[in-house]
């Protein structure tokens, strides 16, 4: 069996804020997995404000390196 | 004849150079093209000088409602707008029963930011069908209309509460395949469906809890008709886009049917999404598979109160910090000398006023301050000898935090990039969203801003291919026949502009929406004449919107 590699948990690589199409500015999240490929995940304005709080955040900044496992936790609770 | 438009530069619609001549026009439709008529008509007008096109076609609307009360589908027809398609991403006024009706008003404020007063009073529900609802419109008409059914409005049909809970058993895919057939029938000029929106309880729309298969067995009707499926893909994240272009295809393929996809816009936040989505749409168009890319021509702007915490100022975390206080908290903050003053130095360091200098007012509450609506914050501190953030902050206050700023240009901005994917073959322009969001911005004029920005200032497209994508493309990929063309046997539907002049007008504030709603407007600049069906329907010479109702159904 190869061996794990040592950090496999993909976490966030970078964060923007970006326009939306509905005149409304959003989160654009790049998402770096363990295999190295990577892909992007948007969040409205208050989604945002609850990944802020679980991260401790006051900076998008601080938002690097987090794991992806806060940003499913922001989305379950935006129930959809 | 009934009208003759004479001396104009006809630029017909099929991308070939324009040339002089006139146009004869006899009992709605189009009977000479070029060359010089002979005789006179009922009517007659010079277009010397100017522009005489077909008219545009505006593909991705939500006037469903408005062309209730509003037959001419105010701006848009001042915009050259002849043709109008409602019943967008899932939503239409048909069919629906009568009991389902506050949900879909729901959905519509919701999604569109429809006021309540656009539903209630504003104008009679006379009907359940697809069908009756087109009766119900047909008298009101200038403009024409090729109207979408939509997904969860059919699903809301035929499943009821379930249709918000659960995929569909085969029982209920038969019942919605038979209602579609019902609206296509009617007059639908498709389907459309949703995997993004939700609605005014912040849950899906009926349309996304549909399997696969549901999606099949509905395009399949489609396929008997060869009519279009229209949908909002997850356009926020470039690969689920890529997997709904592949799901697209493989629909378009398999029932021989057209299908389009909106929004497509550039961001720099995401720079890649264009070129991927593109590459990937022709690799299937090169299939034969019809997946047309809708792409707005409008930049987008960001609007913002200090109401709530907008993520414009993720960027500045003092600024996110106050913003996301409770309300008094949040006033006392701004009241406040000393804080107010770290907030003016994280929001303009060392006197830079580069972040907030060109944002305009876009709202406010009291009356006296009316004047300030439309002006940049720059402009405003200069009046006042202040700073862009200070006026910001003062205006806010001032008007007990009931004021709105915007951002302009801050999306789909890059006028390279943009002025290349609207000339791309394959894209689509549309996504206007006419008729929707009308509290946050204005939605009309994209053509007028399409012929200023990339024709005339950029030449990222001619003249006679700019005229080409909003009419007869658009005509062929929503197969609506007979329109879209200056040709005889067409349909009378015309556009006089000056080339030169044609343009989006400033975004301002209206209250002409039932019981004086406010939105956001643009009028138009450089139209002169616009035909519908063979009547003046809205004239520059005349004053404007004239009494013409000779707007159609255009699929029936």
């Amino acid at each position: 069996m190869p061996a794990e590699p040592h950090d496999a948990t993909p976490r966030i690589e970078r964060a923007l804020v970006a326009p939306g199409h509905d005149g409304s500015a959003e989160l654009l999240l790049r998402i770096r997995y363990g295999d190295g490929s990577s892909d992007s995940v948007t969040l409205d304005a208050a989604a945002a404000e609850r990944l802020l709080d679980q991260c401790g955040a006051t900076a998008l900044e601080q938002l690097v390196g987090q794991p992806w496992r806060r940003l499913l936790n922001v989305l379950e609770q935006s129930g959809d | 004849m009934d009208l003759i438009i004479r001396n104009g530069r006809i630029v017909d619609g099929t991308g070939l150079p324009a040339y002089q001549g006139d146009i004869g026009i006899r009992d709605g439709r189009i009977v000479s093209v070029g060359g010089r008529i002979p005789g006179t008509a009922t009517e007659e007008i010079d277009a010397a000088g100017r522009v005489v096109a077909p008219g545009f076609i505006d593909p991705h609307t939500h006037f469903d409602v408005q062309l209730l009360w509003d037959g001419q589908a105010r701006p848009a027809l001042e915009h050259g707008i002849t043709t109008v398609v409602p019943g967008n991403c899932s939503l239409s006024l048909a069919p629906l029963k009568v009991e389902h009706r506050p949900r879909l008003v729901g959905m519509f404020q919701q999604i569109e930011e429809m006021p309540d007063a656009a539903f209630d009073g504003a104008f009679e529900w006379t009907w359940e069908s697809f069908a009756d609802y087109l009766t119900a419109l047909r008298s009101k008409l200038a403009v024409n209309v090729a109207p979408l059914a939509g997904h969860s409005v059919i699903r809301l049909w035929v499943m009821g509460d379930a249709a918000n809970e659960r995929a569909a058993n085969a029982d209920e895919i038969a019942g919605m395949q038979e209602l579609l057939r019902q609206c296509l029938e009617a007059g639908a000029v498709g389907l459309s469906t949703s995997f993004v929106d939700v609605d005014e309880r912040l849950q899906p729309v009926p349309s996304r809890y549909a399997h696969a298969e549901e999606i099949d067995a509905l395009a399949a009707v489609l396929g008997e008709y060869g009519r279009m499926l229209q949908v909002v893909p997850e356009f926020y994240a470039t690969d689920i886009t890529l997997a709904r272009v592949d799901q697209l295809a493989e629909l378009s393929l398999k029932h021989q049917i057209p299908t389009t996809f909106s929004p497509l816009f550039d961001s720099a936040a995401n720079p890649d999404n264009i070129s991927r989505v593109m590459a990937r749409v022709e690799e299937q168009m090169a299939r034969g598979a019809r997946v047309w890319p809708q792409v707005q021509t409008r930049p987008i702007d960001i609007s913002f109160t200090f109401e709530v915490a907008s993520l414009l100022f993720a960027g500045t975390p003092g600024w996110y910090r106050t913003m996301r206080l409770p309300r008094d908290e949040k006033i006392a903050a701004l009241r406040d000398p000393e804080r107010l003053a770290r907030l003016l130095e994280e929001a303009e360091p060392g006197g830079n006023t580069d972040r907030f200098r060109k944002m305009r007012v876009r709202a406010v509450a009291r009356r006296e301050d009316d004047g300030l609506v439309g002006r940049s914050l720059g402009d405003i501190a200069a009046e006042r000898d202040s700073t862009p953030a200070r006026v910001m902050v003062d205006i806010a206050l001032a008007n007990d935090l009931d004021a709105s700023f915007v951002a302009t240009d801050l999306g789909h901005n890059d006028p390279a990039r943009v002025g290349a994917l609207l000339a791309h073959p394959m894209v689509h322009i549309g996504a206007s969203d006419g008729g929707a969001h009308i509290q946050s911005f204005a939605t009309y004029g994209d053509t007028g801003y399409l012929f200023s920005r990339f024709v005339r200032e950029r030449h990222d497209l001619t003249l006679e291919a700019a005229v080409k994508k909003i009419t007869a493309d658009t005509a062929r990929i929503w197969g609506i026949a007979g329109r879209g063309l200056l040709q005889p046997g067409f349909a009378a539907d015309i556009t006089v502009f000056d080339p030169d002049v044609i343009d989006r007008g400033d975004e301002v504030v209206a209250h002409d929406m039932p019981e004086a709603g406010m939105r956001y407007v643009r009028g138009s600049r450089g139209i002169y004449t616009v035909v519908v069906n063979g009547a003046v329907a809205w004239s520059a010479a005349a004053g404007g919107y004239t009494e013409a109702r000779q707007g159609q159904v255009v699929t029936r």
